[in-house]
């Protein structure tokens, strides 16, 4: 069993991996323990607010390249521990059978060269599967410049793979992850995506990571814009195929002349995610998200953003108006549009029904008219003046039609 | 009217037949007082007329009596009457009335079911099996519906062979797998005896739950929202 200590060095030098996703994978128990649940499962939330899902760890934090945003870089003076891959597959199967953890995320620091790294992960991973039986979900962590073999053959293993580009631009990577080159982590990205394609063809039947590929990017440790990194994930999802690209912003845990010494708001990472989603399930493109050079704005989120630049598409009719439209609608998620498309086969709805639906108005209103009829402001400004004010109140409070003064404002535009 | 159910299906589908013309009818398993001049009666189940009206409802919608199993399971104290509100909306239609989400009726019982099938999914992520010296696992639960066995089958796949016992508190009932067969059974204090290397275990979980954390950004309002305090009795890391 590994010892406590060492759990502890290991398990915090992962935590700034965000990823945290068990979803993607209906791997089924062929006559051992665990199985794959394909929309995801939460065992526990720490106080930070983040989900447990998976039990995250790094074989070890005994690191040879010197990125200088990492706590595991070479030249800092910093505990390390490692841990066999006997140890790593105790853990996690006994985790796992008291149902604290849906699976693992395995990763690693460079240990001795790349190849003896990811040679190191395949073996754990091997271990779990043919010796322990396991049948859980697993996210391994991919090594650059690690051969192409022993990253296909742990593809074959895993559920979910990922190679973190943590920088968003190659003049960031230079500077900062000096060993490390974009070709360097997108080559074998594309090279594994290839490979997916060719085994979903040609062996449907056999698994080759069900779950797909992810990766990361720090936000604010470089001087990149929102507008480029919203491309850049654009590029990956639609490019490279990539389920998630995670975004973390960036704290400072080490010093270092080239690096900030503030942390980036968390704000900026929220907004981030928010256009992710944008691109994901709501048919938007990176144009219309933000320009090249621009951030997100901070005081209202992205889609109100493109909204209010887009005005000659509202207000939108609820009664009439198709999913795409709908979604397009601030203050609209999935759920809300679908729950308006079922009802609208049978009534036509009126901003009473919407509200009986819990269909959340604070923005909608100004976007929406239902029957005919539009409770929102008037004019530009006092919308995106209502608008930073939602945001800000932090509540999801549905607005009131019915009570006197509201209503009165409502029509009236004054407040 | 006020029908008092037995709590059970057909009990309360025997409500249902005797209630559907009363338009004040208020139907509940719950043993709350009367208030004065209320008139009350108790509709135990009859299996004849109880069979008829699941009848007469599956031809309006096949899926109908599943929801009512549900909504009867939700653990809420207006549940007989929001299914009774829902199904009499039904047999007016007659046919599936589950979109028609601009209705109160439908709603409610929509929104109830959505609750009952979150906290299954909550609890398939909530529970902390105690691994017992025989090998077999147990975990005590404290849902707010009765969702025991329902949460089995998920167990079942992944402990392949492994005994384990998901024991209700509350509600003072089990939903036991000897590792082949399951079944219910009532349980009103479980005695077990830990493996040895159990605390040992729990002990590196705690460990690890504090290490992942980021201390500078506690959210302990969303931790709330995310994972509610009435299971928080059961779970390790918060002990």
């Amino acid at each position: 069993m590994i010892d406590a200590k060492r759990l502890q060095i290991l398990t915090e030098a992962a935590r700034f991996d965000v990823s945290c996703s068990s979803s993607g994978s209906a791997r089924k128990n062929a006559g051992g323990m665990g199985n794959g649940y394909a929309a995801g499962l939460c065992h526990s939330f720490t106080p930070d607010g983040r989900c447990v899902s998976l039990l995250k760890i790094l074989m070890s934090n005994d690191c040879v390249f010197a990125c200088k945003y990492c706590m595991n870089r070479c030249d800092l003076d910093v505990p390390r521990a490692s841990a066999t891959p006997e140890e790593i597959a105790e853990l996690t199967t006994d985790f796992y059978k008291r149902n604290y953890i849906e699976g693992l995320f395995l990763s690693s620091a460079i240990v001795k060269s790349p190849n003896y790294t990811m040679e190191l992960l395949l073996r754990t991973v091997k271990l779990l599967r043919q010796t322990y039986r396991f049948f859980g979900y697993i996210h391994v962590k991919g090594i650059p410049y690690a051969d192409d073999g022993l990253v296909e053959e742990a593809a074959r293993y895993a559920d979910r793979m990922s190679f973190n580009i943590e920088l968003p631009s190659e003049k960031s990577l230079k500077l900062l992850a000096p060993q490390k080159s974009k070709e360097g982590l997108l080559v074998p990205m594309r090279t594994l995506e290839k490979k997916r394609e060719i085994f979903r063809e040609e062996r449907p039947k056999e698994l080759f990571l069900p779950a797909g590929q992810t990766t990361q990017l720090i936000v604010g440790a470089t001087p990149e814009t929102d507008g480029a990194i919203v491309r850049l994930s654009e590029r990956l999802y639609r490019g490279a195929k990539l389920k998630r690209v995670y975004y973390s912003s960036y704290l400072p845990m080490v010093h270092d002349s080239l690096l900030p010494d503030r942390p980036a708001g968390q704000l900026r990472e929220h907004r981030l995610y928010q256009a992710d989603w944008l691109l994901r399930f709501y048919g938007f493109t990176a144009d219309e998200i933000a320009p090249e050079g621009e951030n997100l704005p901070l005081d209202i989120d992205p889609k109100c953003a493109w909204a209010l630049r887009n005005l000659q598409y509202f207000p939108v009719e609820v009664n009439r108006a198709p999913l795409e439209l709908l979604l397009r609608v601030p203050g609209v998620g999935g759920r809300s549009a679908d729950k308006i498309l079922k009802a609208q086969r049978y009534t036509r709805l009126t901003f009473d029904d919407l509200k009986k639906m819990r269909v959340v108005l604070k923005r909608a209103r100004h976007f929406l008219t239902a029957d005919g009829k539009y409770y929102g402001a008037k004019d530009l400004q006092t919308v995106r003046g209502l608008l930073a004010v939602a945001e800000q109140s932090g509540t999801c409070e549905q607005l009131s039609l019915f009570d006197h003064a509201t209503a009165y404002s409502a029509l009236t535009g004054e407040f | 009217m006020i029908y008092f159910t037995d709590g059970t299906k057909e009990s309360f589908l025997t409500a249902f037949l005797a209630a559907y013309s009363d338009d004040e009818a208020y139907i509940t398993s719950s043993q709350a007082q009367l208030a004065l001049g209320q008139k009350s009666v108790f509709v135990g189940a009859n299996p004849a007329r109880a069979a008829r009206a699941e009848q007469r409802l599956l031809s309006f919608d096949k899926d109908c009596i599943e929801e009512l199993t549900m909504l009867l399971r939700s653990g809420e104290p207006e549940r007989e009457q929001l299914a009774f509100g829902y199904l009499k909306f039904l047999s007016e239609e007659r046919r599936p009335v589950r979109g028609m989400l601009a209705k109160s009726e439908v709603l409610a019982a929509q929104e109830c079911l959505a609750r009952v099938t979150r906290e299954i999914h909550r609890l398939h992520g909530f529970v902390r099996f105690l691994e017992c010296e025989s090998g077999a696992l147990y975990a005590p639960i404290v849902p707010k519906a009765d969702i025991c066995d329902l949460l089995v089958p998920h167990f079942q796949k992944r402990l392949q062979g492994i005994p384990f016992v998901l024991h209700d508190v509350p509600r003072k009932k089990a939903a036991v797998c000897d590792g082949k067969r399951c079944f219910a059974a009532p349980l009103e204090q479980a005695q077990i005896v830990l493996s040895a290397s159990e605390t040992q275990w729990q002990q590196l979980w705690r460990k690890y739950y504090q290490s992942v954390n980021l201390p500078s950004r506690e959210k302990l309002k969303q931790i709330r929202g995310n994972m509610p305090v009435r299971y928080w009795r059961v779970l390790t890391e918060l002990h």
